[in-house]
């Protein structure tokens, strides 16, 4: 930076005097805090511990070694965090955009046609954290867990409705083989999902296991567990679990490894760089440039939090402390706190859902949530405007559940139809719907005389402005002759209540965006989180038979084309197969939305460098870390 | 007196045993169990979770069984000193809760004393200068301290110290002393983390000490006896504090057993403002995720600090006020 004010010849010769000195700095390939370690012979030398083909990850300018990347977990519980920043390191991985699969810990990968069959290939010479070489046995060795029906982890690998099963061909060769077709594998393996198969090391972990350790259970008992399946989980948590980051001796293949772990008591979660990581940048220099992270554990507030943001003690997050109440004091903060704030999109496409339980066991409310008038009457009812202005000062724009701007199977009209604020249309509608009398309250009767009433739960303590949005739109159909009933509740009630089906309506953001395709829950009765079709999707997931529906004709329709979905390996006809699927969604629009989810932001020091501007957040695109923190930097 | 505190003990053991079944209870009240709110946090994550694991974990942790079967499994590994397991952090329950008890009751027997330190003089003064200047300040200062919800007077603390002083005021320790060995450095770092939450906490409660032992005194105060003293040339300090002064504190002595666990509950959300690693936030957290044992854990040894409370405060009010006799016929 220097260099650019000075001018004329001073400036290149400093230039050139620059460059000679930095030449040894430049052919640094490791960070200095391994140096001593690797002149005791305690570690081998860097090209020992990279791969014959390293992964090469570029930032915008090649950086230097060091520093602490200081950041805040939400209470003890908060994997997502360390998910987010550390542990997304599966086969495959996303690029920047969130568009294509890139190679990560596999190298190369086919797929049969039928998309029924994936073969991949390691990456040759990656190690573990502890220097042991990563091969397909710890990939074997994991399916075995996985499918062990007393170690309950809970995946694609374990997936009843779908059954895999893996063939290994050598070390660094291997197929994974689907019952059915599963078209959209490459995405889920690139998603958050997609770290399950890569999370257990078989060296470490099978110590724990009767087939391979005798004496498991009764180490087990020692170790004070009832039995070897309980310890196993607490040394070997799968995935992204909790526990698993309490552990510090389970080997990863994660940027940095864990040094002060996760516990209920743990005040701070410290992390360090592995020395056997396996990634450089474009000058063969092994990553990640920084030497630690420091994560500093709330104990379930975020005002320390925010504070210590504002007071330049986090160099990057967006996690928790990017409220929109916050929004203002952090941009006035700016140049106190030195950090600027970075774009963040959300994958969520809207602020609220109403979703009405077309499921309802009440004969009288399933007909009347089961018509569409009544729905698109609501819809009228809302006047958007005002909840944008009053909620969010004026951010975001009146829009149905449907797929961002951003997303490739954006649809105006899907958008946009019903939002309009109207109160004739409103009323013709409910009219259309069998709503004509009203009591003295000027409430509509319901065909068996009692009032339209509509208790909508909600949970206010995950989005505090749920209750502020809903207590508007509660005055707005009041005046339209609908009496909404707020419900705040715990969330463990929130899931209770679902499969019982005796739910009016309940609120949750408008998640499927981005990334439709893969989380088309609002789109048709698709996982237990299509809550306006609990049992229709229980039908179509075959997992609760006792409670499963039959669904309507054209719900039955989608699952029928995304089962094609599932099953064409092809994009193009994929996104075909979804758009139609989406075309019935804005035929029968099954839930009620509010409006576009806004823009959030990120903290980034303004010494951090390598950092994009502009990041998708989601949970399937688990920011930061598809971004690469790797190579990013303190200048 | 004896025969007291021997009765008082087995009553005690019986209420202890009958507390433990309510907590027990009222933990398992709630619709669903630490599995429901597990699935529910997959389920967030855009995970199915297949009935079949489900059933596995139910079976695995006992979550299954009747009530009565769950609670003897429990109190009878309590008695043998196993508190049973966390679900959510699958560690024993006693290694999770021992440092973050001992935490509480540092905090929070602090923060007694302060208030204690503070509330006396003050309502002496402000019984023995009734109406005066000095009373009436008093009496506002300590209704602010009252008025003031907790958290809010934490989070001011913080903005002050943010703004003033530039610093992130949380925690109870630098991080350079956190799992330090006690020593000099480190008490005086504890000090200088652990004023704020004491002064939040200390100043809830004064306004109401000053105003129980100001009355009391006040009544005190016109009794002949105290008018004797007066009358006989004792030095009116000694006049007041003798005698007046020790009745007057039998109301505070009394409730001294309350005053651990509703410094503990009453400091749940200072706790969570500040960043105290006290028992409070964890109690929270394992409410809302119904981690059952670890809950009734928690909820139980706040239950024995009452109950023990509660005796200690009956052996010293026998001690302080010669008028109360036990078991005289």
């Amino acid at each position: 930076m220097r260099i650019d004010r000075m001018g004329g010849l001073t400036g290149a010769v400093a230039l050139a005097a620059l460059m000679v000195g930095a030449a040894p700095a430049l052919a640094q390939q490791q960070s200095p805090v391994l140096d001593a370690m690797v002149e005791s012979g305690e570690l081998p030398a860097v090209g020992e511990r990279l791969p014959s083909n390293p992964l090469v990850v570029e930032g915008d300018s090649v950086g230097k070694y060091g520093g602490t990347w200081r950041m805040g977990l939400n209470g003890g519980g908060d994997n997502g965090l360390i998910v987010k920043t550390v542990a997304y390191e599966g086969l495959v991985r996303y690029d920047h955009e969130w568009k294509t699969v890139l190679p990560n810990l596999a190298e190369s990968w086919e797929a049969s046609d039928d998309a029924t069959e994936y073969t991949f290939t390691l990456r040759d010479g990656v190690k573990w954290s502890d220097g042991t070489p990563y091969t397909t046995e710890d990939i074997a060795f994991t399916v075995e867990m996985y499918q062990d029906p007393d170690y309950a982890a809970n995946s694609w690998i374990d997936n009843q409705n779908n059954p895999m099963t893996l063939t290994v061909i050598d070390d660094l060769n291997f197929k994974f083989t689907f019952e059915k077709p599963n078209g959209m594998f490459l995405e889920t393996l690139a998603s958050t999902d997609g770290i399950h198969i890569t999370s257990l090391q078989k060296a470490y972990c099978s110590q724990f296991h009767p087939t391979y350790n005798e004496n498991a259970d009764a180490d087990a008992t020692s170790a004070g567990f009832d039995g070897w399946a309980l310890y196993l989980q607490d040394r070997c948590a799968w995935g992204w679990e909790t526990i698993r980051f309490s552990n510090a001796d389970l080997p990863t293949i994660y940027g940095w490894v864990i040094e002060t772990p996760l516990s209920a008591n743990a005040q701070r979660v410290t992390w360090t760089r592995n020395p056997y990581f396996w990634k450089t940048d474009a000058e063969g220099n092994q990553l990640p440039y920084i030497d630690n992270l420091d994560m500093r554990v709330s104990q379930g507030g975020v005002e320390e939090l925010t504070l210590a943001a504002l007071n330049g003690e986090i160099d990057f997050q967006e996690r928790h402390i990017a409220t929109n109440v916050s929004k203002p004091l952090f941009f006035d903060g700016q140049e106190a706190g030195g950090y600027h704030l970075g774009e963040v999109i959300p994958s969520a496409s809207n602020t609220l859902v109403l979703q009405l339980n077309l499921n309802h066991l009440d004969p009288v409310k399933n007909e009347l949530f089961n018509s569409k008038d009544f729905r698109v009457g609501i819809s009228h009812a809302i006047d958007r405007q005002e909840i944008i202005d009053v909620v969010f000062t004026g951010q975001g724009e009146p829009f149905q559940v449907a797929p961002r701007p951003e997303s490739q199977f954006y649809d105006e009209e899907l958008a946009k139809q019903y939002t309009e604020f109207d109160p004739d249309l409103a009323a013709q509608h409910f009219e259309a719907a069998g709503l004509t009398e009203r009591n003295g309250d000027g409430i509509y009767l319901l065909s068996d005389g009692t009032p339209a009433k509509i208790t909508v739960d909600v949970i206010s303590a995950l989005r505090p402005e749920w209750i502020d949005m809903l207590e508007i739109m509660q005055l707005q159909l009041e005046a339209f002759g609908i009496d909404l009933e707020l419900n705040n509740i715990d969330r463990t009630l929130f899931y209770e209540k679902r499969p019982a089906g005796e739910f009016d309506a309940q609120i949750w953001a408008g998640d499927g965006g981005i990334e439709a395709l893969q989380e088309p829950r609002y789109y048709f009765p698709f996982s237990d989180e299509s809550v306006w079709a609990y049992r229709w999707a229980q039908w179509f997931n075959g997992t609760r038979p006792e409670i499963a529906e039959e669904p309507a004709d054209w719900a039955k329709e989608q699952m029928d084309l995304y089962n094609q979905v599932r099953a064409e390996a092809d994009p193009e006809k994929r996104a075909d197969l979804f758009n139609q699927v989406l075309a019935i969604t804005k035929e029968q629009f099954p839930v009620i939305g509010v409006s576009l989810m806004p823009n959030s932001y990120s903290i980034v020091r303004n010494n951090l460098k390598n950092v994009p501007d502009t990041m998708f957040n989601a949970w399937l695109f688990p920011t930061p870390a598809p971004m690469d923190p790797v190579v990013w930097y303190f200048e | 007196m004896i025969g007291f505190i021997i009765r008082r003990l087995i009553a005690m053991l019986l209420t202890l045993v009958a507390v433990s079944i309510v907590a027990f209870a009222i933990i398992q009240l709630p619709p669903g169990d630490y599995l429901t709110s597990y699935i529910a946090q997959l389920a967030s994550t855009g995970d199915q979770v297949d009935p079949r694991v489900i059933e596995n974990l139910r079976r695995q942790y006992g979550l299954g069984e009747p009530f009565y079967v769950q609670y003897w499994k429990w109190i009878t590994g309590i008695v043998q000193g196993d508190f049973g397991h966390s679900f959510e952090w699958k560690r024993p329950v006693w290694e999770l809760i021992w440092g973050r008890l001992g935490n509480s009751v540092l905090v929070e027997g602090m923060a007694v004393v302060v208030m204690w330190l503070i509330a006396l003089p003050i309502g002496i003064y402000a019984a023995v200068r009734k109406y005066s200047l000095g009373d009436y300040l008093a009496t506002v200062a300590g209704f602010i301290g009252l008025a003031i919800p907790n958290f809010f007077f934490a989070l001011i603390l913080m903005y002050l110290a943010y703004i003033w002083f530039g610093t992130t005021m949380g925690g109870l320790f630098s991080p350079e002393f956190e799992n330090a060995r006690w020593s000099l450095p480190r008490i005086w770092d504890f000090l200088s983390h652990a004023w704020a939450p004491i002064l939040v906490l200390a100043t809830a409660g004064t306004a109401e000490l000053i105003r129980i032992l100001r009355a009391n005194l006040l009544d005190e105060l016109k009794k002949p006896y105290v008018v004797t003293a007066r009358a006989k040339g004792l030095p009116e300090w000694k006049v007041i504090l003798k005698y007046p002064v020790r009745l007057a504190l039998n109301p505070l002595v009394s409730t001294i057993g309350w005053l651990l666990p509703a410094l503990v509950s009453g400091s749940v959300i200072v706790s969570v403002v500040l960043n105290l690693p006290t028992a409070g936030p964890m109690l929270l957290r394992s409410l809302t995720t119904q981690d059952m044992y670890l809950a009734g854990a928690i909820i139980l040894l706040l239950s024995v600090l009452t109950v023990v409370g509660t005796v200690i405060s009956d052996i010293l009010l026998a001690l302080i006020d010669p008028r109360i006799r036990y078991g005289g016929k």
